[in-house]
């Protein structure tokens, strides 16, 4: 990482001998972009707002911390919102404008990853393509496409659907009863855990739970007449606190005549709060890290910092992706400021290229893509429910 | 057997939240001929409204004041809230266009919805908000059998079942409900004959909104956690079971509400949850084809 960052200050330091010896001032603005935009797209707003809404403020702090290190070359990076709602139609509504700007460079996001397999053609066929880097979406699919513009910093569904039916069953599960809720996300989420638990001959039950459904009696009254030691639930919307506080009722108490593994939205401390302990015991997986959990000091600068910017009880509604957000922003800023400028523009072709041979520093580390645009070495987190906080207990990589 | 049955309340219970809701769409729609979509959105309020003034009074789950009175003081909150909200409503997004084409209230319905979604959304809470009844009410369950309940499921059924036959007695028994129904069958004949239609109007918001605050009460105590997008799809079956129960009658409601929560119960019970929704739409569909009054309704006559 040190490298380029050094030759990029070395030629800066060049420039600005060369303008002081030539007594120019013309030369010094020479790297200067005249204007530099990004995207920050998710459902910022509506059902998954759980999702974005801590991802848009995330992206917002990462650009405002960019812009006050300098920017691109001193010019501000102008942050656009585009709320897809999760709906990659109105997605593409918002990108139209992005693909025909070229000042556009690049969009962190989108979130969900139907939307990112309904948007990315789009995208591609832009001339030039116009670059995205997810946070969040997963599906195996996203990557597997073969469209160069999609990168992403978290892990695939078929690094973590695994690692979920793994750590099951070195936990001794016998029967585990696997639900969805029903998106692109959980579904093929669920499939995966559900393949290899089958492939090890573990017994299993599929079902579905609805997209911000409330009332899980019936579903709960089938895991206890199921006979199953595990509940798994790959979900990333606020239902989880409903299906627990349903098993609570029915007397299946998590540690005790139940264990429970959730997903990406569900190592969320709230949780633990919103069922009244209920929820103590369970596991969670995720395929970004929690800042909040991770002893780095650029971790917890950033978490200090997130608190600072927004209150310090911002966190427990600031949703599972606000560190991967802060960290795909950081490496699309940072592709955008390694491209050359020439005559005042930066060209989204110089940006795609560098996101795909460059290594970004964030937060959690150094970063650097594959051919396909995954996340080198991409870990899965797992938590577990201890007292009124999500803990890191294990971590597998992806 | 067992199984069947515990499916069976599963049903009913659920259907009461439906039934509840539907309650007020129907209350609404017999004296406008108005969907009021953003009913749901209203007993989310209230809901809010309730686990606001819970909040307020519990902390680390224990009450300032005795449980029961909490709750009291969250159904006058809820309710007064919601009821106020619902009259607002009216004024504001629904009376303009009383006169105007019929489908103009039915987008600034859908306004109103979204706008009290994201209203919530960004003031109040994006996250799930805990109701504390753990501190209110007795987490006591009820067993018969093999079949279990929780009282508060008990009490929301109850609840719902009282509130059918007292809105009942209102509309049939009452001299307001005869000015109610007045107003249903011949606005300007009702205008003749005395009655103060704006007046019968705002009254009758005023109550099916108050109605929807105390459903989101029940469904606190009940479900122990309310979130802004509840209202959406709870709005969404409501006006499904008030459809089949046959739209404007208030018995139609009841058993519209409970018809469909048992019908997914037992087809997510005994065929598959991933299908749930597809039967109990498939019996929207059938009604519809069969009976498109409803269950319960009447062969309407189109008014001019």
């Amino acid at each position: 990482m040190a490298k380029p960052r050094i030759l990029v200050l070395a030629a800066i330091a060049s420039v600005g001998l060369a303008a002081c010896g030539g007594g120019s001032t013309g030369t010094a603005t020479v790297n200067k972009p005249d204007k530099v935009q990004i995207a920050a797209e998710g459902p910022f707003t509506g059902p998954q707002a759980v999702i974005g809404a801590g991802a848009l403020q995330a992206i917002q702090l990462a650009v405002k911390d960019f812009n006050k290190a300098g920017g691109v070359n001193g010019t501000q990076v102008t942050l656009l919102i585009w709320d897809d709602q999760h709906t990659a139609q109105v997605a593409q509504n918002f990108q139209a404008v992005g693909i025909s700007d070229p000042t556009v460079l690049g969009i962190v996001g989108p979130m969900n990853s139907g939307v990112v397999l309904g948007t990315a053609p789009g995208l591609q066929q832009a001339s030039p393509p116009l670059p995205l880097v997810s946070e969040s979406a997963s599906a195996v699919a996203v990557s597997e496409s073969g469209w160069g513009v999609v990168h992403r910093v978290n892990a695939r569904d078929d690094a973590q659907g695994p690692a979920d039916a793994k750590f099951m069953m070195d936990q001794g599960a016998k029967k585990v009863f696997v639900m969805d809720a029903k998106s692109d996300y959980s579904i093929g989420l669920a499939d995966q855990t559900q393949k290899y638990l089958k492939d090890h001959s573990v017994s299993l039950q599929r079902e579905s739970a609805q997209q911000g459904q409330k009332d899980f009696s019936t579903i709960v009254t089938k895991i206890k007449a199921s006979g199953a030691d595990w509940v798994y639930f790959a979900d990333e919307g606020p239902e989880a606190v409903f299906l627990v506080n349903e098993m609570k009722h029915q007397s299946l108490t998590i540690g005790n005549n139940i264990q429970f593994l959730g997903t990406d939205g569900e190592e969320d401390a709230s949780i633990i709060a919103n069922t009244q302990g209920a929820y103590a015991g369970a596991y969670a997986t995720n395929i970004a890290a929690d800042p909040a959990g991770l002893t780095s000091s650029a971790a917890q600068n950033y978490v200090t910092a997130f608190k600072a910017e927004y209150g310090p009880d911002s966190l427990s509604k600031a949703g599972p992706f606000y560190g991967s957000a802060y960290e795909a922003a950081q490496v699309l800023l940072q592709a955008i400021k390694n491209s050359p400028v020439k005559n005042g523009k930066i060209s989204r072709a110089d940006v795609l290229s560098n996101l795909g041979t460059a290594t970004f520093n964030t937060i959690f580390g150094s970063v650097k893509f594959d051919s396909k645009g995954d996340v080198t070495g991409g870990g899965i987190y797992v938590y577990q429910a201890k007292g009124t906080q999500m803990v890191v207990v294990k971590q597998v990589s992806g | 057997m067992g199984y069947f049955l515990q499916q069976l309340v599963n049903g009913l219970e659920l259907g009461s939240l439906y039934a509840l809701v539907a309650l007020g769409y129907t209350l609404i729609y017999g004296i406008l001929e108005l969907l009021n979509f953003a009913h749901g959105d209203v007993f989310m309020v209230g809901a809010f409204l309730a686990a606001g003034a819970a909040a307020a009074l519990v902390h680390n789950e224990i009450a300032a004041i005795p449980g029961g009175f909490v709750v009291v003081l969250m159904l006058l909150v809820a309710m007064g809230g919601a009821g106020v909200l619902g009259v607002a409503i009216e004024r504001v997004a629904y009376r303009p266009l009383r006169n105007a084409n019929r489908l103009a209230p039915l987008i600034t319905a859908i306004g109103v919805s979204l706008f009290l979604e994201n209203a919530v959304f960004v003031w109040v809470s994006p996250a799930p908000v805990l109701v504390p009844t753990n501190a209110l009410v007795s987490q006591g369950v009820i067993q018969a059998g093999s079949v279990a309940t929780p009282l508060t499921g008990l009490v929301l059924f109850a609840g719902a079942l009282a509130l059918m036959i007292a809105l009942d007695l209102f509309v049939f028994r009452t001299r307001f409900g005869s000015a109610m129904r007045a107003t249903a069958q011949d606005r300007e004949a009702a205008t003749f004959m005395g009655i103060d239609v704006d007046r019968v109007i705002m009254v009758t918001f005023f109550i099916a909104s108050a109605l929807a605050g105390l459903g989101g009460v029940l469904f606190g105590l009940r479900y122990a956690s309310v979130d802004f997008f509840m209202g959406y799809g709870l709005g969404i079956k409501a006006f499904t079971a008030a459809v089949i129960g046959g739209i404007g009658n208030i018995r139609g409601a009841m058993v519209g509400g409970l018809l469909l929560g048992v019908l997914e119960s037992l087809s997510g019970g005994f065929i598959s949850t991933q299908f749930q929704d597809t039967f109990v739409f498939l019996a929207l569909i059938a009604v519809l084809l069969l009976r498109p009054q409803g269950l319960l309704g009447q062969p309407v006559t189109d008014r001019a």
